[in-house]
């Protein structure tokens, strides 16, 4: 019994650590620049099939280095690309709809997600099959009498060293704060001299790129990815920012805590979990919008003349 | 309230555009009436790519001259609003007589009748977030609920589909309520996260509950009949055989119709102007007294009710439903159809919903690849003409 709530546990920190990687960039983007970029987990999924395309190529390139070094530095190529599609699709499309009203930006968003996927369908081959993605880290280590699955463990921690890496930049660097000066008030930036546009596209890169990180976790968790993975991953992101409170970082790390648990304490206990699962997490993220209609941390707004 | 207005102290002829020559302005609109319907039917029967791509073009142009030339956008207005009886009568006819030439095409007609629905399901979002700017991502689920619970209705029951089309609105309009009511706390995009919610749990209930047949849905839903004539069968008029589509062609018609006289009646009575004014200013509207969250929860119910109808007609026009038809990307479609077609604009919600329905089918020449052109265009639309393609009108007062 005590073996399987440690096993629920882990899952549920794994779980939660992959959607706090996407939730933090749907939450920063709408912080910086007060919009819904839905396609944010789409772009997020890119990052394993490039990390597939890139691995034949490094092949070649690196001769007789084992697999798992050039799958490594093909995720590393794979993060920084999508990071720059990320600043891409700010300046080709979605700058287009920043001072646009919310839901228009929104209907947007969600049109270029359909594009990415559809992209990502035709370009790749063989792209409407799931492919497999290896995992980096195999093996697992003894701990309180379970063993633990590397990559888990491994997830958890860059989950927090890319999260804990985000807050240091936006707490403590220069650019951290131009980036909380823009989302407080663009204009008053502007006359400081900083520029708006190459804040925003900075953080489109930011964003992206931890996106990237959760998004190969997740398929390495999955063992496979799909070009159409990233629609339930973008809803259950979206959500535990949302729920979480948009605009705010520890709210979106709640957040993707809460729908982790619900989702693996549904998997755990109800019979047929596996596909009621969406059911339990959306009816949560309502209740709670209903007791907390800005979410848990985010910002009650008190309209005043 | 009106009279706080200055508008409405101005007489019909201060605000009226340019003065159109009877004559003249009926030409003009008979000639676009005729016009329009020429390039919908030539649209529908079109089978090379090619012409249909040429098509778009020439409607593209049409609205950039529109755009350019202000003054004949003006002038066609000012015809219409003279003229509106003609415009209505001559409308009315045409949409009578659309099925006689289509070249008895059951395909043109099966487009057309879900282009039909698509533009009920798009007017009835449009109380929602045309009039009073509230984000409903649910409208798919409750086109959904309709047409499940009438389908259910028929299929368990062999209740007849004129009795399971107002219950199944009635059972709608009650998750409308029950959607509406606790999430009128809040606002925007947590809004928006609460109605997306709520179709995704609907859809996966649909799909995984045993009642609704699970993800292979409900099959074998009888077809209406009318007066002893089967909906299945082929319409006889005047000696002119028809195809069966026919039938639910104009019963989708009528229900195009009673939605746009709803949707003109509730416009100009004081819950239209109550929506107007929370979509102007909510703080404002609630100073001057207006229940807001009364209103609101009203607007959901409303959408819930049309999209039910609307989910009926389906559900027994095909004859099987599954939980894919109810998706969360459906309600994506009738928010585009309403953002592209234009705010707040009856005309506009209906054109942007055939645009959105027809597109797709008639860009099957790309097969595999429309659901990218679909995206590409929506995206397209949205950047070059942000308004939707006939925005937003101020209200006209008296008159």
């Amino acid at each position: 019994m005590a073996a399987q709530v440690a096993q629920q546990l882990l899952n549920l920190a794994t779980l939660g650590a992959i959607y706090a990687l996407i939730a933090v960039g749907f939450s920063l983007l709408f912080g910086v620049l007060n919009i819904i970029h839905f396609s944010h987990a789409d772009v997020a999924l890119t990052a394993p099939f490039l990390a597939l395309a890139i691995v034949p190529a490094l092949a070649g390139a690196l001769g007789g280095a084992p697999f798992q070094a050039g799958f490594a530095l093909a995720a590393l190529l794979a993060i920084v690309a999508t990071g720059f599609l990320g600043g891409i699709l700010y300046a080709g499309i979605i700058r287009r709809f920043r001072n646009a009203p919310a839901m228009m930006a929104l209907v947007a968003t969600v049109a270029l997600g359909i594009v990415l996927r559809e992209l990502i369908r035709h370009l790749f081959p063989n792209g409407s099959n799931p492919h497999a993605i290896p995992r980096l880290v195999t093996g697992s280590v003894d701990l309180f009498g379970t063993a633990v699955p590397l990559f888990n463990l491994v997830a958890i921690a860059v989950s927090v060293l890319c999260v804990g890496g985000l807050f240091l930049v936006l707490g403590r660097t220069r650019l951290g704060l131009h980036i909380r000066a823009v989302s407080q008030d663009r204009d008053a930036a502007r006359l400081m001299a900083i520029s708006p546009e190459r804040i925003f596209r900075l953080t489109f890169f930011i964003a992206s790129a931890i996106g990237a990180v959760g998004g190969l976790f997740f398929a390495g968790y999955a063992g496979i990815v799909r070009f159409d993975f990233s629609v339930d991953v973008g809803l259950i992101g979206f959500s535990a920012a949302v729920a979480g409170g948009l605009g705010s970082m520890p709210g979106a790390i709640i957040g993707s805590l809460l729908i982790a648990g619900i989702d693996t304490l549904v998997q755990a206990t109800v019979p047929n979990g596996a596909s009621y699962r969406l059911v339990f997490v959306f009816l949560l993220v309502i209740a709670v919008l209903v007791f907390r209609p800005s979410g848990l941390l985010g910002r009650t707004v008190v309209e005043k003349v | 309230m009106s009279a706080s207005n200055p508008a409405s102290n101005l007489t019909p002829a201060d605000v009226a555009a340019p003065v159109v020559a009877a004559p003249r302005a009926i030409a003009l609109v008979a000639a676009i009436e005729l016009a329009g319907a020429l390039f919908l039917r030539q649209f529908l029967l079109a089978e090379d790519w090619r012409v249909v791509v040429a098509m778009l073009a020439l409607f593209g142009a049409a609205l950039v001259a529109m755009q350019r030339r202000p003054a004949l956008e003006a002038r066609i207005e000012a015809a219409f609003a003279d003229q509106a009886r003609l415009a209505a009568l001559l409308g009315l006819a045409i949409v009578l007589a659309f099925p006689f030439v289509l070249e008895k095409s059951t395909y043109a007609l099966h487009l057309l009748v879900l282009a039909q629905l698509y533009a009920v399901l798009a007017l009835a979002l449009n109380f929602q977030l045309g009039s009073a700017n509230i984000p409903n991502f649910a409208t798919g689920a409750s086109y959904g609920i309709g047409a499940y619970a009438s389908a259910l209705l028929a299929v368990n029951w062999d209740v007849s589909f004129w009795l399971a089309l107002p219950a199944a609105a009635v059972v709608a309009t009650v998750f409308g309520f029950l959607l509406g009511v606790p999430s009128m706390r809040t606002r925007d995009s947590y809004l928006a996260l609460v109605t997306i919610a709520f179709g995704v749990v609907i859809h996966q209930l649909l799909n995984n509950l045993e009642f609704t047949g699970g993800p292979n849905g409900l099959v074998g839903i009888p077809a209406p009949e009318l007066f002893g004539h089967s909906f299945a069968s082929p319409l006889v008029i005047l000696g002119y055989d028809l195809p069966a589509q026919a039938n639910f062609y104009y019963l989708s018609a009528l229900l195009v119709g009673i939605a746009i006289l709803f949707a003109r009646r509730v416009h100009d009575s004081r819950v239209g102007l109550a929506w107007n004014a929370l979509r102007a200013d909510e703080l404002a509207a609630r100073c001057q007294g207006i229940n807001a969250t009364w209103y609101k929860v009203l607007a959901f119910a409303v959408d819930a009710f049309l999209a039910g109808f609307a989910g009926t007609i389906y559900a027994f026009y095909v004859g099987f439903i599954s939980p894919d038809n109810f998706t969360f990307l459906v309600s994506v479609t009738i928010m585009t159809m309403v953002i592209a077609g234009g705010m707040d604009n009856t005309l506009g919600v209906i054109v942007g919903a055939f645009l959105l329905t027809l597109l797709p089918e008639k860009l099957r020449a790309f097969s595999d690849y429309r659901i990218l052109f679909f995206g590409v265009t929506v995206i397209a639309f949205l950047m070059i003409r942000p308004q939707g393609l006939f925005p937003q009108r101020l209200r006209r007062y008296g008159a």
